[in-house]
């Protein structure tokens, strides 16, 4: 019985004019997306490779990832190039930027944000009407007079429109990761492939959880017109209202400088430094001890200011991840950009990985001195992490807030289904 | 009998299900908006005179009789935008050249005014008109009115101002709230230009929300089912709001592609060595004539490394203070001495104009900022076919917390730093007259510097700029209305 529930389910979805519509919104959206990415993708490896050459010693830049294509997140601030200076890290050179300012104003449309915004609007749309649309039409009177249960009824119900919404999404992503690959510019490891793997997996995860928050709402209500609005309303909540409010409420609660205060300070503590400087006579004939410890000091108390600010920022991006656990948006966000290696917890390991390398240099010169001159100090090396890393960094909870999810949300449409009044 | 039928539809939509929703949604969201965007100011300005004092501070006890290194210093420091309670502002260019930011941004979008207006409004606009046609049909309601003597055009018009006198009742209401926080807060204040801004930014909203409302009603015209018109209104709403803007600077940047600054800044520099060569190139084959022309004489300052003059160009580097020495004494004791030298000192000149005509006729800087403008340009054109672009472009600039504003502010921030560039000046000529002595590392005193203070842009300006987009934002709406009429009057009513 439950293949034959599935079967009808799929047939029914396969010949509606939502599915026409959904199928073709979201090949169209998905190839366009993989297209441009790729693109955008070929003028960042482009600049890197301008980066690269012009980069004097000292100067750091890592490549752009592949898999920015589909989930872009902060590659972009990632492989800016960056120098270690006596205060703090900077950018090494203004040139990196876009001088198209309209970038600002709008949200990059690559893979990660088709799935989440307008795939997950389409996942709600499948549903709305799946079971208070049948209970209007008359169906499920009569389908529940025959010798069927209702939970083999929901469960082929789920499973008959997820295959019928994922195929054309699985379809349009395998079409547009075939032309990405097949382009001379992409060059993917067996690691990036088990990274794209996973982030598919991720994005399948989230979208049932919005098939199964629909299938609730659905089960939920009686009439079809009272569905969709209330499904339409608590998809906005879900997508945009508390990711972006919990953002900005996570601010009320940690305090942060501006960046601009930040590199204020630093330059303070730098006028300072070489205030101090002009106090110690050059003549006298500890001067360059004197001056070693002062540059030292004034090193110290930069990398304190930094390391300061970066504890800000991690308290902020764990309260924020608190409050907007009330939503699988977020989670699908910051873990699908960790695995892609585009996330904040990437970013926070090449900033550790830029400090180390910082402290490992100024101990070589200044507490060891076993270097005189800049270049004889080791190389900067940094590799993205692996899969097993994500997982550890918290990948594995924002990945177990999805799985709740969609327990949750289906187990409420399964009770919800057994009470339902079908007449 | 408009009267009525707009009667009917307002009361029809206030009782419905999604009216409550919608009231309900905008009136937290706005309320919860705004509150927490204010305390979010108030930190803003909290920072904002932060480093206002770090930066007093610096300039008050570090600040030395070099003017490269003051300018250096001095860091013109923009203030919270007045409208930050309700808009957030785009970060600045600036921004972007820190190692260390805020991630969170970037991920997720923050959420302000133009989020209520643009995502929940224009959902909930077409949430209202989906049904206004096609669910009367069904229901069987459109056949009974349309069989009194009514036109279709006051159906039509009646639907069109009941529904969208309902529809802005929860916006006015949230906004009016919003309004009285702003008015009651201390930390707020606003003048009479930012009340009149806050006035037209209204009417901005108004127009982009029945401009939804109306592209609802075109499709429920042209539906025969009101599932099929949703689904159709959705379509059209997803292309709208979430694709086409955002598609579109991607899609400019590939329709016109404009070198990157850093290949620039290498095409700068090949262009800048390349005039040292000419230059070179140049003093070479005029030292070869020098030679021929003088002889010994010319040997005699060659082997004074030339006196400095024009050392660079010949020999790479600068004399040392010995030969220019010998040079200089040389060229007083003997005039055929002096004669070709200074015949020299003309062929250096003629080398630096040649080096300077190069350089000055280097197009690259010039050409990459007049590509990046026609690129901007094109992709602001390209997303002008999405109303929520337009709507954008013109809340942003009219509350100065967009592109425009940034423009804005670099703009008084050069001003600023010429006139501070002035003032360092004659603070040093003043200086150094009291005490010759002065070396560029000496400490001077600017306690009495012009201050920085940033002055937002006269609203008559900003809204020349943004009377074209609203201008679309009209038209979109006569568009959308003129198709819903034309739709309707061939509408089958059975």
């Amino acid at each position: 019985m439950l293949k034959s529930i599935i079967r009808k389910e799929i047939l029914s979805n396969l010949l509606s004019y939502k599915f026409s519509i959904i199928t073709i919104l979201s090949t169209i959206l998905i190839l366009v997306s993989i297209f441009v990415m790729y693109r955008d993708y070929c003028l960042a490896l482009e600049n890197h490779d301008i980066l690269r050459k012009e980069s004097s010693r000292g100067v750091e830049v890592i490549p752009p990832t592949p898999l920015g294509i589909f989930a872009k997140g902060l590659d972009e601030n990632l492989c800016r190039s960056w120098e270690l200076q006596g205060v703090g890290v900077e950018i090494s050179s203004e040139g990196q930027k876009s001088l198209n300012n309209l970038f600002k104003l709008f949200t990059v449309p690559d893979l990660l944000y088709v799935i989440k915004v307008i795939l997950s609007l389409c996942a709600m749309l499948f549903t709305f009407d799946i079971i208070c649309g049948e209970k209007e039409t008359g169906t499920l009177r009569q389908t529940i007079s025959n010798n069927v249960k209702r939970p083999i009824l929901i469960i082929g119900k789920w499973i008959g429109g997820f295959i019928s919404f994922i195929l054309p999404f699985f379809m349009a992503v395998l079409l547009g990761t075939i032309f990405v690959t097949l382009s001379p510019m992409v060059d993917m490891n067996a690691q990036d492939w088990a990274k794209l793997g996973l982030f598919l997996l991720i994005s399948v995860i989230y979208l049932a959880a919005f098939f199964s928050l629909g299938l609730l709402i659905s089960c939920l209500t009686h009439r079809s017109s009272t569905s969709l609005v209330i499904s339409l309303f608590v998809w906005a909540i879900f997508v945009f209202l508390i990711p972006n409010l919990g953002n900005i409420l996570a601010r009320q609660f940690v305090e942060i400088p501006t960046v601009q205060q930040l590199e204020l300070k630093r330059g303070q503590i730098m006028n300072r430094a070489r205030f101090e400087l002009k106090r110690i006579p050059k003549t006298q004939p500890d001067f360059e001890k004197r001056l070693k410890a002062l540059e030292f000091r004034t090193i110290k108390e930069g990398d304190q200011l930094d390391e300061d600010y970066r504890n800000r920022i991690n308290s902020l991006v764990k309260v924020s991840q608190s409050i907007t656990g009330f939503s699988p948006a977020p989670a699908f966000t910051l873990l699908a950009t960790d695995i892609m290696g585009t996330g904040v917890a990437e970013e926070r390991r090449l900033k550790k990985a830029a400090q180390d390398y910082k402290d490992f240099c100024v101990h070589l010169y200044y507490i060891d001195e076993s270097v005189d001159e800049e270049s004889e100090l080791p190389d900067f090396h940094y590799q993205r992490s692996s899969v097993k890393e994500i997982l550890g960094q918290g990948g594995l909870s924002n990945c177990l807030i999805l799985i709740l999810f969609n327990i949750l949300f289906f187990t409420g449409a399964y009770v919800a289904f057994l009470r339902y009044d079908v007449r | 009998m408009l009267k009525t039928i707009i009667a009917k539809e307002f009361l029809n939509n206030i009782l419905n299900l999604r009216f409550m929703i919608g009231l309900v949604l905008c009136l937290l969201v706005t309320v919860a908006c705004i509150m927490i965007l204010a305390h979010d100011y108030r930190q803003e300005i909290k920072d904002y005179h932060a480093r206002m004092n770090i930066q007093d501070e610096t300039l008050d006890n570090y600040a030395v009789a070099n003017k490269y290194r003051l300018i250096r210093m001095l860091r013109p420091q923009k203030p919270p935008e007045r409208f930050r309670p309700l808009i957030i502002g785009i970060p600045g260019n600036e921004d972007l050249g820190f190692f260390d930011y805020n991630p969170l941004p970037v991920l997720f979008p923050p959420l302000d005014f133009l989020f209520i207006v643009t995502i929940i409004m224009s959902l909930l606009a077409m949430l209202f008109s989906y049904d206004a046609i096609a669910g009367e049909r069904q229901s069987g309601t459109l056949r009974l009115v349309i069989s009194n003597s009514i036109s279709r055009t006051k159906v039509l018009f009646g639907k069109f101002i009941g529904g969208s006198a309902s529809l802005l009742i929860p916006f006015i209401l949230a906004l009016l709230v919003g309004v009285l926080y702003v008015s009651v807060n201390p930390a707020i204040q606003w003048d009479s230009s930012a009340w009149a801004e806050l006035a037209l930014l209204t009417a901005a909203s108004i127009t982009f929300i029945t401009l939804f409302y109306l592209l609802g009603l075109m499709v429920s015209t042209f539906s025969r089912y009101s599932a099929v018109s949703i689904l159709n209104c959705l379509f059209l709403w997803v292309l709208l709001i979430l694709v086409i803007p955002n598609v579109c600077p991607y899609i400019s940047a590939q329709l016109y592609r404009i070198p990157s600054i850093k290949e620039t800044e290498r095409r700068d520099r090949e262009i800048e060595r390349h005039s040292i060569e000419v230059a070179r190139e140049y003093m070479k084959e005029s030292v070869k004539e020098f030679k021929l022309k003088y002889g010994g004489l010319f040997s005699e300052f060659e082997s004074m490394e030339f006196g400095g003059i024009g050392g660079w160009f010949v020999l790479g580097r600068d004399a040392g203070p010995e030969h220019q020495k010998a040079a200089q004494q040389r060229e007083n004791a003997d005039p055929e001495f002096k004669a070709m030298v200074d015949a020299f000192r003309e062929e250096v000149e003629k080398a630096r104009d040649e080096l300077m005509r190069i350089r000055r006729a280097n197009p690259v800087w010039d050409d990459l900022h007049r590509k990046a403008v026609v690129q901007t340009k094109l992709a602001k054109n390209l997303a002008c076919i999405s109303p929520f672009a337009n709507f954008v472009y013109v809340a942003r600039d009219l509350t100065g917390t967009g592109l425009r504003s940034l423009e804005y502010f670099e703009q008084t921030k050069d001003e600023y730093k010429g006139q501070f560039g002035s003032y360092v000046d004659k603070k040093i000529d003043d200086a150094r007259e009291k005490n010759p002595a002065l070396e560029e590392e000496s400490l001077l005193d600017v306690s009495d510097r012009p201050r920085f203070v940033f002055k937002e842009e006269a609203l008559k300006d900003k809204l020349t700029e943004v009377l074209p987009y609203w201008g679309i934002l009209i038209l979109f709406n006569v568009v959308f209305f003129v198709s819903a009429f034309a739709g309707f009057m061939r509408y089958d009513v059975r």
